[in-house]
């Protein structure tokens, strides 16, 4: 199959397509950060809901966790070929900022970047984290 | 003077919880400027990155690995990020292509002198690939 690319990773090796599709299931589950003091997200839940994959979030607060409630994520696989998700994005929009998750796994370990936007004119600087979770 | 919003601990300016907006500052985005080399010389992702200050704006161009010749993506607009909110050197920076029959977000961080780019791919044109991850390694030569 002649497909479009730019760059070697994209081409099919011969293999027929499996049609776009990624289980994000080994992902499920309830991730913890291993940071016990963090200032970013304590945990997430991965799961399905309608047949959507979602991330529940929540981040440090005082005195309670702050929620941020459900996001669509989209799973991602290692390869073209693949269909076992270890990585996902996804965007949550809190009004004065955007927070865009973009995670993979690796030998269980959870690895979470986010990258914080603000729009609400406050002078803050949009921020970059990277945390680590477990199951 | 209203508080800050926050959705989460770091989001506050140590010091300073409960107060209003502040000075804007421009981000110091000298620390992701130059051109930026795969360390894997049989890398199948990214091939390597310049990376530029044009007008207080940051941008990015990108060639992917090809044969015989690496494939240009063209330059696009990134958004940089600072290590927090009261910071202003860039450590990281998050763009955005349209291939078209694909998409890639590229989300990058400095570890110290090396570049960590994170690609996030999804096809659009129905050839049944799955959407992937691909990690790349870059150092200034």
């Amino acid at each position: 199959m002649d497909v479009s690319s730019v760059r070697l990773e994209d081409r099919l090796a011969g293999e027929a397509p499996g049609g776009g599709q990624v289980d994000p299931t080994p992902m499920f589950g309830t991730w913890h950060n291993t940071d016990k003091q963090t200032g970013g997200i304590v945990r997430m839940v991965l799961a399905e809901r309608n047949s959507i994959f979602i991330v529940h979030a929540w981040a440090a607060g005082f005195p309670d966790l702050h929620d941020w409630g459900e996001a669509a994520a989209t799973a991602h696989a290692a390869n073209v070929h693949s269909h076992e998700g270890m990585a996902f994005s996804a965007v949550y929009d809190f009004g004065f900022v955007e927070t865009i998750l973009a995670a993979y796994t690796k030998s269980g370990i959870l690895v979470l970047d986010t990258f914080n936007t603000f729009k609400d004119g406050s002078g803050r600087s949009n921020y970059f984290t990277r945390e680590f979770f477990y199951r | 003077m209203p508080s800050l919003q926050i959705s989460r601990t770091r989001d506050t300016i140590a010091g300073t919880e409960g107060t209003g907006p502040r000075p804007v500052h421009s981000v110091d985005l000298a620390p992701l400027m130059g051109t930026w080399v795969n360390f894997d010389s049989a890398a199948t992702g990214i091939h390597h990155l310049e990376i530029a200050d044009r007008n207080g704006q940051l941008v990015v161009r990108t060639w992917g690995t090809g044969s015989p010749e690496p494939q240009g993506w063209g330059e696009v607009v990134a958004e940089p990020f600072t290590d927090g909110v009261a910071l202003h050197t860039a450590v990281a920076f998050r763009a955005a292509y349209d291939h078209g029959f694909a998409r890639v977000m590229l989300a990058s961080y400095l570890n110290k002198r090396l570049l960590v780019v994170d690609a996030y791919t999804i096809f659009q044109d129905g050839s049944g690939r799955s959407p992937y991850f691909q990690r790349d390694h870059f150092y200034i030569p």
